[in-house]
């Protein structure tokens, strides 16, 4: 049967073998050290209260002292960046501070004498830093109108700031959980997710980052191969139909690679079963959740493996992958739990409660799994029509700059 | 459903670059030849036939069927490239069990085609060995295998001898024969001792254009009185090779027997005419069509 | 005369193999001020778009050397010629780190005209991580005569950088950003020791083959 064969193919790869290996270690330096012992209740955490007025207050307090300094703390791609502004942008930023407060520009000079003045020295300038007892804000303005404003507000910081509109519930209606808060979220851990529902979507959340980059390399090397030991034509001249051999290539890349993961998620039960005991866990929660979570990553990240390196080359295909996950893995390094909308290629939840967050945004995470199966499908069938193109002799691969170009790839 | 191969009018270019012009052909059950120069064009029209390129203009049906019909094409064509190599790392009946998958054989069956196939070519005892400890010749017979693996009734081999040793090669020969006898082989070569070991019936190419198509035996008898020898001091051979097409040599002492292609009688001492062979025949008919040969100077 | 061929045959190499790589590499540099900021940062800051984005250029560099000459056909034309494929292997390489070099240190100087407080460390300390990312990736492609194995030993190491940390010890690629530079001569040992096992390793496997 071809499928096996193609299977017996990929598990004989180096290139599988590094990434089992990646995706044990993965699991025994991540997941398996946090849940070694028995979960207690949450007593640090927080929650994002939500609460438009919280929110506006401290918005419009934390700009205040970023103008008055003229300095602001921005996080474009995860990392700091220190924005200085000049004269005619500080000018935007007032014009928009006057709307939210309702004070007059002279007015909000003079916070500067009330403000709590400190030296903050960065290494290479000494500022001064102001703190902020209390701000007013504008009687007229209402929390659609203030969005907007932290919308311009971030677009003048050249993005990434605290102000994005996305991001203002995070940053500034962040509450320390009450002790009654903290015990319901534990007993959410223990009833209503019989503990490996959330263990599954902690375990899921680490196998997820692994399994956004990683299967793109097998799938390369895999399509790579017969290009690489010259046994194309061998290939091309065989009966098959190219959609029949494409696409039993992408599914012994998928379980196979599916098959060392579920093996992590068997040891992650036994685990669960030693810590917490047989009887008060749910035994399919470590599997479903684990399994429509994790499998549409396999698919997109071979999909796109597959497709790429049919079209230009293996680097090019790695590349790709690696920047659409980088990236957002970046972008969200703040946020580590109820923040996954409808595109969400690698979904976050690095913690073992807010189950209340993760089922909030249950129909974005069940619409982005969905998505990331068709999305994979359809680069599985672009790669049917490229690889029966170039069988046919009616595609010759990728050429840049002309014929003798600097990006030639024969087919 | 007729079993011949007919090409009419087939042009084809790489980009700007026309590479076969106005290609005519029929080819017949059997063996069948396509003699010419490197680069003449062969592997782009064999690749052509084998559903693996385009042609740009003109019309190819492979027993009966269109070549745009690539499915049932390579359903009933095998193919052998000139250049191939196999998955280094899998064993010889495991590569051949892999592509016989691919040409839709159930696995049961293929094993038992895989066995006896193995051992038509004479590969029996390195089934378990890695294609990569397998010698070239060894390599060239797997290729046979895997084109003749689910039975065709076309066989496309492009340049199957090139890098065989002598012995292999006549094997390789009465092999190619043996299938000849139920389907059509076409064979492309720039040897000719391949095609006259083999082949009744040939094609001469060159610059992609077909030069000459017949048999063996007319392309002899074309040659006829074209052929001399003559029996010469070494020290001439410079200049007979600077002014005939020399195809082939004896020497004896400081005498030397040489063997021209010449239109007419040769100016040269006691020049005797001698039947054609092949190589002479094949020389004869590229000058006598233009072709621009410098024969000898090897 | 060697190194007039040398030459021309460096020329010609890069021209047909590695020019995309070469651009790839200008393209990685040039995106360093759209992701992140250069201006005014102070010593440690600074570091930051140096260390985290200039192993990139390494792995674009210096993982492909061996690809052009994948094809075993090409290898063994290639081998059979005068000049030692080795020795081709080795010019790539350089040139690979040469052109590494030129763009750190432009890159470096483009910020201190923007303002922000770099020095001839943070030049050493980027292209030594740089060069440290690649070798993993040159060496993994030389022994598994595999380049796309390359890659992802490389990209794995360069993750595990950013989910371990200093964990690393002595591998850490981004420790100027936290400020200790002591690492670099580690990183410096293992960037010469891998790339030199790389060829030598890859001597021993096409000889073998």
């Amino acid at each position: 049967m071809l499928f096996l064969k193609e299977c017996k193919k990929v598990i004989f790869s180096l290139t599988f073998w590094i990434y089992c290996l990646i995706v044990v270690l993965d699991f025994t330096s991540q997941y398996y050290p946090d849940c070694r012992k028995a979960a207690s209740p949450p007593y640090d955490g927080y929650k994002l209260s939500e609460d438009h007025g919280r929110i506006m207050e401290g918005a419009v307090k934390s700009l205040a002292e970023g103008y008055l300094a003229n300095r602001y703390i921005c996080y474009p791609l995860g990392f700091y960046k220190a924005v200085k502004l000049n004269e005619k942008e500080r000018g935007q930023i007032e014009e928009c501070l006057e709307e939210l407060t309702g004070l007059s520009a002279a007015e909000i000079s003079a916070l500067d004498e009330s403000a709590e003045k400190y030296g903050v020295y960065d290494g290479l300038h000494e500022y001064t830093g102001y703190t902020i007892e209390s701000i007013p804000l504008s009687d007229t303005l209402t929390y659609e109108r203030f969005t907007e404003l932290m919308g311009k507000v971030d677009d003048t910081l050249g993005g990434g700031s605290d102000f994005k509109p996305d991001d203002l519930v995070f940053h500034f209606s962040k509450e320390t959980l009450t002790k009654e808060e903290a015990l319901k979220e534990y007993a959410d851990f223990t009833d209503k997710d019989r503990i490996t529902g959330a263990l599954a979507r902690l375990f899921s959340d680490y196998a997820g980052i692994t399994l956004g980059i990683l299967p793109v390399f097998v799938a390369a090397a895999l399509t790579a191969a017969d290009r690489k030991r010259r046994m194309t034509e061998l290939v091309y001249s065989r009966r098959i139909s190219s959609f029949r051999l494409i696409f039993t290539r992408f599914a012994a890349l998928t379980v196979t690679m599916f098959v060392p993961v579920l093996l992590t998620m068997a040891a992650a039960l036994i685990q669960a079963v030693r810590i917490y005991g047989g009887s008060n866990i749910s035994y399919a929660a470590m599997f479903t959740v684990p399994s429509f979570w994790l499998i549409p990553n396999i698919m997109e990240a071979a999909a796109a493996g597959m497709l790429l390196t049919e079209l230009i080359s293996g680097g090019a295909a790695i590349l790709v992958q690696f920047v659409l996950w980088f990236i957002p893995l970046l972008k969200d390094s703040g946020m580590l739990w109820g923040n996954i909308s409808r595109f969400t290629l690698i979904c976050r939840h690095n913690s073992l409660f807010y189950r209340e967050q993760f089922i909030t945004h249950m129909g974005a995470f069940v619409f982005s799994r969905i998505f990331y199966i068709l999305i994979s499908l359809i680069l599985v069938l672009l790669t049917v029509l490229v690889y029966e193109l170039k069988r046919g002799g009616r595609f010759n691969g990728v050429r840049l700059f002309g014929e003798s170009g600097i990006l030639r790839r024969k087919a | 459903m007729s079993d011949n191969i007919i090409i009419k009018g087939v042009n084809k270019s790489y980009g700007k670059k026309q590479v076969l012009f106005d290609i005519d052909l029929t080819i017949e059950k059997g063996m069948f030849g396509l003699l010419g120069r490197n680069g003449a064009g062969k592997t782009t029209l064999m690749k052509t036939l084998a559903a693996l390129h385009k042609k740009n203009s003109g019309e190819i049906t492979v027993c009966g069927v269109p070549i745009e019909n690539a499915a049932e094409i390579r359903a009933m064509t095998g193919y052998l490239p000139q250049e191939f190599s196999m998955y280094p790392s899998m064993r010889t009946d495991e590569v051949l069990c892999y592509l016989g998958t691919l040409s839709g054989i159930p696995s049961r069956e293929c094993k038992k085609r895989v066995t006896s196939l193995l051992r038509r070519v004479d590969l029996i005892e390195h089934r378990h060995k890695k294609i990569k400890e397998l010698s070239g010749g060894m390599k060239r017979r797997l290729g046979i295998a895997q084109a003749i693996l689910h039975d065709p009734k076309v066989l496309i081999v492009d340049e199957p001898t090139a890098g065989l040793d002598p012995e292999e090669r006549i094997r390789f020969r009465n092999l190619m024969c043996e299938l000849a006898e139920d389907r059509i082989v076409l064979l492309s070569t720039h040897i000719v001792g391949d095609i006259e070991a083999t082949c009744e019936q040939i094609a001469i190419m060159d610059s992609g254009k077909i030069l000459w198509r017949g048999t063996v035996s007319e392309l002899l008898k074309e040659a006829e009185g074209h052929i001399y020898t003559v029996n010469v001091a070494k020290r001439f051979l410079p200049q007979i090779k600077k002014e005939y097409i020399v195809t082939g040599m004896l020497a004896q002492n400081e005498y030397i027997t040489v063997r021209i292609v010449s239109d007419a009688e040769p100016d040269l001492p006691n020049p005797v005419q001698t039947a054609p062979d092949l190589e002479g025949a094949y020389m004869y008919c590229l000058r006598s069509r233009g072709c621009d040969v410098c024969g000898g100077d090897e | 005369m060697v190194f007039g061929c040398l030459v021309r045959a460096a020329y010609s190499d890069a021209k047909h193999n590695y020019l995309i790589h070469y651009l790839l590499a200008v393209a990685v540099v040039l995106s360093i001020p759209m992701l992140f900021g250069v201006n005014d940062l102070d010593a440690k800051a600074a570091a930051q778009p140096l260390e985290l984005m200039m192993p990139f250029t390494g792995i674009i560099l210096m993982t492909p050397v061996f690809m052009p000459e994948q094809d075993e056909n090409i290898r063994d034309t290639v081998r059979a010629k005068k000049m030692s494929y080795e020795l081709v292997c080795l010019m790539r390489l350089l040139m690979a780190a040469a052109v590494m070099l030129a763009l750190t240190g432009t890159f470096v100087l483009f910020m201190k005209y923007c303002g922000s407080d770099v020095s001839f460390r943070h030049f050493c300390g980027a292209a030594v991580s740089a060069a440290a990312v690649g070798s993993i990736g040159f060496f993994t492609a030389a022994v598994s005569d595999n380049t796309i194995v390359g890659y992802m030993a490389a990209v794995i190491y360069y993750v595990m950088n950013f989910l371990l940390k200093s964990r690393l010890g002595m591998f850490y690629v981004f420790s100027m950003s936290s400020g200790s530079f002591s690492e670099k001569k580690w990183l410096l040992l293992i960037a010469v020791l891998l790339s030199a096992a790389g060829l030598i390793g890859r001597r021993y496997r096409t000889n073998m083959m």
